[in-house]
This record gives structure tokens, C-alpha cells and sequence, in this order.
């Protein structure tokens, strides 16, 4: 059975430099796979292929339908989220209008209504501030109106690009109890983007390990997790 | 021919040839066409000159001007009121308008420095619009909406008789005009060729291309940009002072916004950033809305349905449709485009690149 | 004191026409960071179709909804047409480009219809509204109300419909949109089709006032700049301030102070926009952007 989300010989740039050089990578149906590696190894322009925001060559296949030449509207309408590096919250608009925009394309039915309650219940922060704007957010809650925002658009696969970036670790820990949860029982497959590699592969249960735009290291997380030397070369702990 | 002159002469750029061959070709125009036609070119010339000093300001230093008409009618007026009221000689109100006018534009550079594009263009746009009431009103001074008729000078006498040694015929008013036009544009462009090669062209396309990075880099920004507003107002004032001269009447509308637009919309097409460009541009602008009439129903390769459309689209809409056209596919103009393909030819014939420096040509000014 | 009650009356009316131009200004500002200086050419080619449609033999209040939707129409085609191919384009191509478009609208008026100025005709009677000693002509209260509707009718549009929420995220967060699914180019192919609706209104309402010819528009396109200017030039609540602001003062201006005469009217807008942008170059409910580097 092929993987929800398959990669294969990617390459990838900006212009006339090239970041990624043949990086293979795949997410099984339901599954939470990480990214790793440091700054500057490619892991943002990954995941910026798979959305269509990079030129690419080679084959990205999300549910066996390849991805090339689609338009990123296109691409996420099949059921992939994006959190991108940095949020992507409209600051502009209300956290209600955010959470509005993830649902923009499905019908108000009780399908929906039964995700605002389950995004509520993860993030009851969410609920109390609706109507203010989104920029009057904390970093922590500004990641979780991104991810209720994801959640509401009902994907098959969401794409979180560090989102533990400039957060406490309280906070951190806190998100990735609601990510693991939405993992496992949303049935939505991850594909984790992250520098903190510990807290990763506590949630993941497959790692790549990119560098240079290659894919240096990768297995099961347990596996990363206990072996000393990868750990120490790779992953920074 | 020694071989040290034969070499010389082969090492002239070709750039150098094209100049001597396009300065020569100007000063003999008059001699093999109509007075009238001369004039028609006269005024064309000006234009060059005022797209010119557009140029400087949008092509080189960055910044947006939908107003230089406005700037053209303070020189014109300037020379007109001095020669009119206080009996100074045409000639000699020329660079005095320039001056006074570049004056102004300086001044006006300052408060402009604090707008963006977008804000610039707007506020410049409004004084376009506005510039033909603000003459009317000191009607004394201006002759209000009834303008100023002014004395076109006689050719002197040494002008006249080189003339008619060459070309047996008498020379007209209005060629000597074109001759007087032909030496200012000519005193201006080598101006404006000397000030963009040396140290204030190259602060100001820093500017233009990062003013961020240029500041950073020691750049007096806020000086280079008014200087750059002065300096093109100071040409706008001298095209507005020959224009007085060569049409003989100047009224508020002899500057309309549409005089605005046109020297913008000349200057992109010529191409902006370019020396030749505003000379291009001009020809373009002047001559395309008077000619499209009846140049598409001349030519025979337009089949006659798409001609007679375009004759009766009129000259606005050719205009207007050309201008989107450029932009889309040609954001560079003509000039631009003449460059580009120049730098393709020479890179197909030489090989990757040079084969003395082995550097690559770089790429012509992008806007 | 009647006399300025009366002027203040007239001056919201020709603020309502200056703020629905200023609204469609704002609109396409907001969605691609440009001004569209053709949009009173706009304007006034929708004008000539409502004219067209009304000398058929339509009536007015049939005719002008039809035109709000072939405007709605052009727009959207002029922006596929035209300014797609140069969405990415620095500002001066994209200003040069609307500096065409008007050109050529303007010259296809004057092909099609001519440049003699004709008579629109208003569908409110010439007589006034007289209370306490007060006299109101139905003309303004015309306009005033028109333009009310169209102005709430866009407030609510953007606001509290989905299409609305969409095209203004389109707007201010294209890249964060596109991750949430909005086809962020017709996002502002519909945000171009609304802003010539809503221009058109201001062309239709100003018709019976200025006689229509191609033209028309050419001055009032220089207060709508002041309208948006004074504003905010984002904001669209700060489109329908100004206008109404610049409405009643140029009113005012033209007939309290001495020197500015009819003609000099138009100065006063351009020293409205001279003044905000030295003052307070942001407007009235601007923001503060700061400088991407």
C-alpha cells in the first residue's frame, strides 16, 4: 500500500541556488513523521515544495495523485495543511474570521459544527477571544489559532513547519499534547518540520534527518532516540 | 592610413559611431524636409528633452513624476513673462527658466522625499490637473486663459547664408528654430550622459535599486533625490522655454495633464534608464497619435478589416492599447528591447564572453 | 445659516460621489498596492452604458443595476486580461499600465459615443424638500441615499460574507490565503469587478450634474485621490470619511473664501492631498506601515 504522501528525488531552489538535492521522504496514512535537521538544511523549502510555493522537480505524489504543476489552492483543497514557518495568521482579521477562513470551503452542516466544538475544547483560549484580532495573540496562542485553523480544514495530512519556535517550553509541551492527540484520534497524518529534534521524535514515529539538502539519517524515532552518536552528530542533544 | 589611426578607428565602440551618425542625420533633417514638417520634429525634440529630465528622475534616481508638464509650464512662462514684460531677449530667458525652474523642482524635492511611489504619484498627478487653473488666475501676469503670443526671432544672418549655401533655399523661422531646439538637446544629453556615468548616476541607480542598502552604504539619499527632482525640472524648464519658442503661444492649455502623461508614457516606451531612450520615446509619443491615423490604412500588410478598425479606434485608443502592450511584454521599451537583443546577438557571435576580459556583457538597466 | 445647512446638504451629496469612487480606489489598493488611475475612466464608460441602455427605452432603475453588473463584468475581464499577466510587475509598470488603460477607455468613449456632452437625466425631481424654512433639493437626498446604499451594501458584502472574508485575506495575506485553499487571483479579479461596480455608481450619480462626455470624469477622479488620500488610502471606512469630508469642504471653501473660485475648487483638493501627506501621511484611519526591506 503506497504512503499518503510519497516524495521521491526532489530537488528543490530559489532562482539560480538550489537547497534540495534528491530528498526522498514518505507518511503513511495517519502517520506522524519528522523533519530534522539545522537551519539552512532544507527542511522549510520541503515542505514548501510539497505546497507548491517552490519551483520542484522530481515526483511529489500526495494519495497517488501526483502533484506537479498544481497551483497551491489546488494542493491544499486535496487535504493537505500548511502551517507555515511563522504562523500564517491573518493579522488583519479576527481570530473568529481566522478560524472562518480554515472552513471556507465546507458547508455549515453538523460535520462542522462538531469540529468548532472539538477546536474549542483543545483550545478554549480560542473561544474567550474570538471576536478580538488575531494580532492582539500571544506567540502560544497564535500557534493554536493556526492549528484549530488547520483542523478546521479538515485535512488528511498537515504540514507544521517549527511550531515550537519561540515558545515557551510549557507551552511547547502543551501544543504537542493536542498535536499527538490530534494525530491519533483525528486520524490526521503529521508531518513535522522541527529544530527541537527531542520533542519531535516523541511525537513521531518515523525521522528523516536532513543536511545540506540531502537526507542524511533516517528510521524509526526510537531507534534515532537511542542511538548515541546520531544523536550527538545530527540532532544537537 | 597609419595603422595606430586604422586601430583607433576600429576600437570606437559602435555605441560612439550611432551617435555621431544619429546627430549628424538631426542636423541635416532640415535641409531635405519641410519647414513645417522641421518644426514638427522641433517640437518632438523638446519633448526629448523633457523625457529626458523625467528620466533622470523615474529611469536613474527612482522616483515617480505624473507632473513634469506642470514644470514645463513654469519655464515657459518664466521666459514668456521676461520676454514679454520685461523685454529680455528669447534666447537668453532659456537657461534662465531652467534655472529658476530646477529651483523650484529642487525645493519641491524635499517634502517628496517623505512620500512612497504610489504617494508621489498621486500628489504630482493632482498638480498636473490643477497647473492650468493656478495660470489662470494671475491674469496680468499669465494673460489668463488667453495665454501669451510671443516673437519668434528671425535666423541671423550667418545662420542663413550656411544655409542657403547648401541647400539654396532661405531659411526659415522655423528651422532656425529646429537648429536652436537640436543644439540645447544636444548640450543636454551630453549633460545628462556625463552626470549618469560618474559618481551621481551611479549613487542615484543605487537608490533606485535599494535605497535601504544604498543608505547603508554612506549615501546621501535625501541629497541624490531632490537633486534628481531639481535636475529634472530644470530640463522640464528649458523643454517648456523652446516650447514657447517654437510654437509662438503659450495658454494653461498648452499643458494639460494629457502633456504629463505623455512625457511618462514617453519615457517608458523609449525606455527608461537609457540615454537614447528619451529621444526614442519622444518620437514615438509626438509623432504615433498624430501618424496612427493613417499609417495602419497605408500599410499593406495589415489586412484592411484590422486597419480600418485601427483607423477608426483613433489615436487615443492605439495609444492607450500600445502602452499596455510595452509594458506586458517589453517593460524595458524599445531601447530595452534594442539592448537585450544587442546582448543577445553579441553573446551567440562571441561566444559566453568577452575574449579579452573574459567577462560576460552585463544585462541592460532593468527599471 | 440656512444658506450653510444647504451647502453642507449638497456637500454630502457630491461626498457620496466622491466617497463610492474613493471606495473603488481603496478596494484595488488594498488588493495589489496600486492606484488605478483608470478608474474614473471606468466610470464613466459605465455612465455611457447606463445612458445607452436608459435612451433604449429601459427604465433607470432597471438600466442601472444591469450596468452595475456589466461593470462588475469588465472589471473582473480587465483584470484577467490585463493586469494579471503583470501581477508581479514593480509599481511603475503597474501605474503606466492603468495610466493606458485610461487612455484607451477614455478614446473608446469618444469613439463610440462621441464627444459631445449629453444630458443624463436624474431620476429624482429637480424640486426640494423644504423644512423649517430649509430647502433641500430631492437631487442630493437622491445621491445621498444612493450612495448610502451602495456604500452599506459593500460594507456588508466584505464584512459579513464569506466571499467577503475571502477576497479581504486575499488582500492583506495572499501567501497565508493561498495555504487555506482562496484562489487568491480571482480573489482580486472579484475585488477589480467590485471596485467598477461601485466606481460606476459614482459615474451614474454624478451624470445629471457634470453633462456626460468622456471626459466627465477627470476632475472627479482628482478629489476621489484627495478622498482616499485623507482617509487612509487602505482603509474603506476612511474612503467614505474623506469623501464626505472633501464634499462638504470644497462646498464650503468655493463659496466662503473670496478667492477660490469655481475653477480653483480642484486646488483645494489637491491641497487636501498636499496637506495630509505632509501631516499625516497615513490619513485619518490609515496604519502605520513599516518599511519592508
Amino acid at each position: 500500500m503506497s504512503a499518503l504522501l510519497e516524495l521521491e528525488g526532489v530537488h528543490a531552489g530559489y532562482g539560480p541556488t538550489s537547497v534540495l538535492h534528491g530528498v526522498s521522504l514518505e507518511v503513511p496514512e495517519g502517520g506522524a513523521v519528522s523533519l530534522l535537521g539545522a537551519n539552512g538544511a532544507g527542511k522549510t523549502t520541503t515542505l514548501r515544495a510539497i505546497t507548491g510555493g517552490v519551483h520542484w522537480t522530481g515526483n511529489i505524489q500526495f494519495d497517488g495523485r501526483p502533484l506537479h504543476r498544481m497551483s497551491t489552492e489546488q494542493i491544499v483543497r486535496r487535504g493537505i495543511a500548511h502551517v507555515p514557518e511563522g504562523r500564517g495568521i491573518c493579522t488583519e482579521l479576527t481570530v473568529d474570521e481566522n478560524l472562518k477562513l480554515g472552513a471556507h470551503r465546507r458547508h455549515n452542516d453538523a460535520d462542522l459544527r462538531k469540529d468548532y466544538d472539538r477546536v474549542f475544547a483543545y483550545f478554549p483560549v480560542l473561544k474567550e477571544r474570538r471576536r478580538l484580532s488575531a494580532s492582539t495573540l500571544s506567540g502560544g496562542e497564535q500557534q493554536m489559532l493556526a492549528l484549530a485553523r488547520a483542523l478546521l480544514m479538515k485535512p488528511r495530512l498537515m504540514l507544521l513547519d517549527e511550531p515550537s519556535l519561540g515558545l515557551a517550553p510549557i507551552v511547547v509541551r502543551a501544543i504537542f499534547e493536542i498535536i499527538r492527540t490530534i494525530n491519533r484520534e483525528n486520524k490526521v497524518a503529521v508531518l513535522l518540520v522541527e529544530q527541537n529534534a527531542r520533542i519531535a521524535l516523541e511525537l513521531s514515529s518515523h525521522a528523516y534527518v536532513l543536511e545540506v539538502g540531502r537526507v542524511a539519517v533516517e528510521g524509526e524515532s526510537a531507534e534515532l532516540q537511542g542511538n548515541e552518536s546520531v544523536r550527538r552528530s545530527y540532532l544537537g542533544y | 592610413m597609419s595603422s595606430v589611426l586604422r586601430h583607433r578607428i576600429r576600437s570606437v565602440p559602435p555605441r560612439y559611431a550611432l551617435v555621431g551618425i544619429v546627430v549628424l542625420l538631426l542636423a541635416g533633417l532640415p535641409t531635405v524636409i519641410s519647414s513645417y514638417l522641421t518644426s514638427e520634429w522641433a517640437q518632438a525634440l523638446i519633448l526629448a528633452i523633457a523625457i529626458m529630465g523625467l528620466n533622470i528622475l523615474i529611469g536613474y534616481s527612482g522616483q515617480l513624476s505624473l507632473g513634469h508638464g506642470a514644470f514645463m509650464a513654469l519655464g515657459a512662462y518664466v521666459s514668456a513673462i521676461m520676454a514679454r514684460h520685461y523685454h529680455v531677449d528669447y534666447l537668453v530667458t532659456i537657461p534662465i527658466a531652467g534655472i529658476l525652474t530646477g529651483g523650484v523642482g529642487f525645493l519641491f524635492g524635499v517634502p517628496a522625499l517623505r512620500l512612497s511611489a504610489l504617494y508621489l504619484a498621486l500628489a504630482t498627478f493632482a498638480l498636473a490637473v490643477v497647473a492650468p487653473s493656478l495660470i489662470k488666475r494671475p491674469k496680468d501676469l499669465t494673460g489668463g486663459v488667453q495665454g501669451l503670443l510671443l516673437v519668434q526671432p528671425d535666423p541671423p544672418q550667418p545662420a542663413k547664408d550656411v544655409f542657403a549655401a547648401i541647400t539654396g533655399t532661405a531659411m526659415t523661422t522655423d528651422q532656425w528654430i529646429y537648429y536652436i531646439t537640436l543644439f540645447c538637446a544636444l548640450i543636454l544629453f551630453w549633460l545628462a550622459w556625463n552626470l549618469l556615468r560618474l559618481r551621481p548616476g551611479r549613487a542615484m541607480r543605487a537608490i533606485r535599486d535599494g535605497e535601504v542598502a544604498a543608505a547603508a552604504s554612506g549615501i546621501n539619499v535625501a541629497g541624490y533625490k531632490t537633486l534628481a527632482f531639481g535636475v529634472s525640472a530644470f530640463y522640464a524648464g528649458i523643454a517648456g522655454s523652446l516650447l514657447g519658442l517654437a510654437s509662438g503661444f503659450i495658454s494653461p492649455d498648452t499643458f494639460p495633464v494629457s502633456l504629463s502623461i505623455q512625457l511618462l508614457v514617453g519615457g517608458v516606451i523609449g525606455g527608461l534608464a537609457t540615454i537614447p531612450g528619451p529621444l526614442v520615446g519622444a518620437i514615438f509619443a509626438y509623432f504615433l497619435p498624430i501618424e496612427s491615423d493613417q499609417w495602419a490604412p497605408g500599410q499593406s500588410w495589415i489586412p484592411s478589416q484590422v486597419a480600418t478598425v485601427i483607423h477608426n479606434a483613433g489615436p487615443a485608443v492605439s495609444y492607450g492599447a500600445l502602452l499596455i502592450l510595452i509594458m506586458i511584454f517589453a517593460p524595458n521599451g524599445i531601447v530595452g528591447l534594442a539592448y537585450s537583443g544587442y546582448a543577445l546577438l553579441r553573446r551567440r557571435l562571441r561566444g559566453a564572453g568577452d575574449r579579452e576580459t573574459g567577462h560576460v556583457p552585463p544585462d541592460p538597466q532593468t527599471v | 445659516m440656512q444658506e450653510l445647512f444647504q451647502l453642507i446638504v449638497s456637500g454630502l451629496a457630491t461626498g457620496g460621489v466622491f466617497a463610492s469612487l474613493a471606495l473603488a480606489l481603496v478596494l484595488i489598493y488594498n488588493a495589489m498596492g496600486i492606484v488605478n488611475f483608470a478608474q474614473g475612466e471606468m466610470a464613466m464608460f459605465a455612465t455611457f452604458i447606463a445612458f445607452t441602455l436608459i435612451s433604449r427605452g429601459i427604465s433607470y432603475w432597471i438600466a442601472v443595476p444591469v450596468t452595475l453588473v456589466i461593470a462588475f463584468g469588465g472589471g473582473i475581464a480587465i483584470q484577467r486580461l490585463v493586469i494579471r499577466p503583470v501581477e508581479r510587475a514593480p509599481v511603475l509598470t503597474l501605474v503606466i499600465i492603468t495610466l493606458g488603460l485610461a487612455t484607451l477607455i477614455n478614446g473608446l468613449a469618444g469613439v463610440l459615443f462621441g464627444y459631445i456632452p449629453r444630458a443624463f437625466d436624474s431620476p429624482f425631481p429637480p424640486s426640494s424638500y423644504g423644512v423649517f424654512g430649509v430647502y433641500v433639493g430631492y437631487q442630493d437626498l437622491g445621491v445621498i441615499a444612493m450612495s448610502g446604499v451602495v456604500l452599506l451594501a459593500v460594507y456588508l458584502l466584505l464584512q459579513r460574507t464569506t466571499v467577503g472574508l475571502t477576497m479581504r485575506a486575499a488582500s492583506h495575506h495572499p501567501e497565508a490565503s493561498r495555504l487555506l485553499g482562496v484562489s487568491v487571483s480571482w480573489m482580486l479579479a472579484l475585488g477589480w469587478g467590485l471596485a467598477a461596480a461601485v466606481g460606476a455608481v459614482s459615474g451614474i450619480m454624478v451624470a445629471p450634474v457634470l453633462l456626460l462626455e468622456p471626459d466627465m470624469m477627470q476632475t472627479t477622479i482628482i478629489y476621489a485621490f484627495a478622498a482616499a488620500v485623507l482617509g487612509g488610502i487602505e482603509s474603506p471606512l476612511g474612503a467614505v470619511v474623506g469623501g464626505l469630508v472633501v464634499g462638504v469642504t470644497v462646498n464650503l471653501v468655493g463659496v466662503y473664501v473670496p478667492f477660490v473660485g469655481g475653477d480653483l475648487q480642484l486646488a483645494v483638493a489637491l491641497a487636501i492631498i498636499v496637506a495630509v501627506l505632509v501631516i499625516r501621511p497615513n490619513g485619518l484611519f490609515g496604519r502605520a506601515s513599516s518599511r519592508r526591506v
